[in-house]
């Protein structure tokens, strides 16, 4: 079902409660009025019904002749009233009472009219007259006090009933709103995640079935099928965003490839251009010593002629270095990955650039986070990653410049972050677009510039980023962001 | 021409070394540099019959050598070496009025023919 016909279908919900509540208190109100008219006729009733009582012993003590003739004139009144009021009593009281009081109300008249007007009553009469009035008395009012009271409860009944249904809306109304928004907000904060990381270059998916909840309501709710109402659905609206959100991610990741395969072929021509020149000096170097050592033979010493040679050997060690890192990059050696601590690696690293460090005089600073998450990696390559960048820092500090080495994971655990910082010269902006390119180097003579180039391709390789932020005079800083283990999705990963 | 004077300026110090041992073996007096500003503070002191420079150099790089000296001693003649071989950098180098071109590795012997040739000018 789509969040909208939930909404609506929540709403209509709501709106029926209302009007039904609405409904009952019209009802009940009715009933009231009707009890409350019925309640007046039977006051005045029990009033004619008692100036009868009295006129009836005014009857049996002074022999009142009239006094018959006004239960009589009574009597019809109240009979009429009856009639006239039919519709409201029997709505009141009943059918079954009305026919009663009628019956009740006729049996007294005819009592009354079987007494003699001028004749005193024998005894046997007049206990009957007796019995008769006091029987439609006693009715009367039974019924008028069971009206009261029914008054009375209709009245408590209502309170409750409104006080009742007030709640189940506001519970209904708000209960509901909570739940649509929370079920909303869960999948927009999974959408802002994703398109986080896919700023960040990292092209994860949206989970569609959302993992069961953490907080206790959305747990409850679903395991109760009824429920289901409120938990996500793949074909509602959100849903369909979610879908495009990872069709979007999967077309970019799949551009990205395309990209990182054209920048790859582009790769390929700067490297081509940078071997050309690399390979070529010393290879320059090699065949001058050879020409010179044939041209000045007789002119050069053992010494000399010896020295030509460990030159020569020296120059086909550098062809040799460049040879060997271009291996590295093209055709990088599948990463021997073990589960380890970042923060070991950081220390091996840094025992082995020690001496580098002491000899350089700059302050270094180590800030290492507790609780870090385990890494998958290559111990060895990120190692060699580390130093490089350590040396990077180093080479560009000068004595009393700080290096700083960090470690941290981000909010969600997810993502284990290094940071190598220096304080040095900086990296002009026009060079830091090319920073990881191969060949490219700020070093004099002393750089191959493959250094980063390779870095780079090993930190790709362990799906993790590098990313350089520099500015001129103030220095630089690295950050190498490793995702952090999950037994569950690694395992076959690299089978 | 046993005498002529010879600046080398490159980065790779087996260049300026293999150069000087072999053209001194004929009489030149070569001086040898690692990068051009000592290379053209040098060149302000005394004048030289021809440079060999290398292109692609950090700093003051052979492009920039060779339009000083064409400027501040437009008679001293100018050779370029750069390991940079494409047909770009060549073209460049000529179009700047370079007096001859070497893509690394070259011949010391097509060199010397070069200087010769230059100075016989």
């Amino acid at each position: 079902m789509k969040i909208v016909h939930k909404i609506i279908l929540a709403n209509t919900f709501n709106i029926l409660l209302i009007a039904l509540t609405g409904f009952f208190a019209y009802q009940n109100l009715n009933l009231l009025l009707t009890k409350l008219r019925y309640v007046e006729i039977a006051d005045d009733m029990n009033a004619s019904f008692l100036e009868m009582r009295l006129s009836e012993k005014n009857y049996f003590l002074y022999k009142d002749a009239s006094a018959l003739k006004a239960i009589q004139a009574k009597l019809n009144e109240s009979k009429t009233a009856m009639e006239y009021g039919r519709t409201d009593i029997v709505k009141a009281i009943g059918a079954q009472s009305y026919k009663q009081l009628e019956s009740s109300t006729h049996a007294y008249l005819q009592v009354i009219s079987s007494a003699n007007v001028n004749a005193p009553a024998p005894e046997e009469l007049q206990s009957r007259i007796r019995e008769a009035g006091q029987k439609l008395r006693e009715f009367s009012d039974h019924i008028t006090k069971m009206e009261r009271s029914n008054v009375n409860r209709i009245i408590a009944d209502s309170r409750t009933g409104l006080f009742t249904s007030l709640v189940l809306i506001l519970f209904s109304a708000l209960g509901f709103s909570q739940l649509i928004s929370r079920r909303i907000l869960k999948s927009l904060t999974e959408i802002e995640k994703v398109a986080h990381a896919i700023s960040e270059g990292t092209f994860t998916k949206v989970q569609t079935d959302l993992p069961a909840d953490q907080d206790a309501v959305m747990t409850f709710l679903s395991r109760v099928r009824c429920f289901s109402f409120f938990m996500p659905n793949p074909s509602d609206e959100l849903g369909s965003v979610m879908k495009a959100i990872n069709s979007m991610s999967e077309e970019l990741k799949k551009h990205e490839e395309l990209i990182i395969q054209s920048k790859k072929l582009a790769s390929i021509g700067i490297l081509t251009a940078g071997v050309a020149h690399e390979l070529g000096n010393p290879l320059n170097n090699i065949s001058m010593m050879a020409q010179a050592y044939s041209e000045l033979y007789d002119d050069l010493g053992r010494e000399e002629r010896l020295d030509y040679m460990s030159k020569i050997e020296e120059e086909t060690e550098r062809i040799r270095e460049i040879v060997k890192n271009l291996l590295d990059f093209s055709k990088p050696k599948k990463p021997n990955r073990d589960e380890a601590q970042v923060n070991d690696v950081v220390q091996k690293s840094l025992k082995l650039v020690q001496n580098m460090i002491s000899i350089s005089n700059i302050n270094i600073n180590i800030c290492l986070a507790d609780r870090l998450p385990q890494v998958y990696i290559d111990i060895n390559q990120i190692q060699e990653v580390l130093i490089n960048l350590i040396t990077n820092a180093i080479q560009a500090a000068t004595a009393g410049d700080e290096l700083f080495i960090g470690t941290r994971s981000n909010a969600d655990s997810d993502r284990v972050e290094i940071e190598v910082r220096d304080t040095g010269k900086g990296i002009p902006p026009e060079f830091l677009p090319h920073v990881f390119d191969p060949f490219f180097t700020t070093k004099e003579a002393s750089g191959t510039g493959l250094g980063l180039f390779v870095s780079f391709g090993i930190i790709q390789n362990h799906q993790g980023s590098i990313r350089v932020q520099s500015e001129l005079g103030v220095g630089t800083c690295f950050t190498i962001e490793l995702p952090a283990y999950d037994k569950k999705e690694t395992s076959d990963e690299w089978s | 021409m046993s005498g002529a004077k010879i600046i080398v300026i490159d980065d790779e110090n087996i260049v300026g070394k293999m150069i000087k041992a072999t053209f001194e073996k004929e009489g030149y007096h070569v001086e040898t540099f690692l990068s051009a500003a000592p290379a053209l503070a040098r060149l302000k002191e005394e004048s030289f019959d021809v440079i060999i420079t290398d292109l692609k150099m950090k700093g003051i790089d052979g492009m920039e050598v060779l339009r000083i000296v064409k400027k501040e001693a437009p008679g001293t003649k100018v050779i370029m070496i750069t390991a940079f071989a494409s047909m770009d950098s060549a073209i460049e180098a000529v179009r700047g009025k370079v007096d001859d071109f070497f893509p690394k590795p070259f011949k010391i012997k097509d060199l010397k023919a070069c200087v010769e040739r230059l100075l016989a000018q």
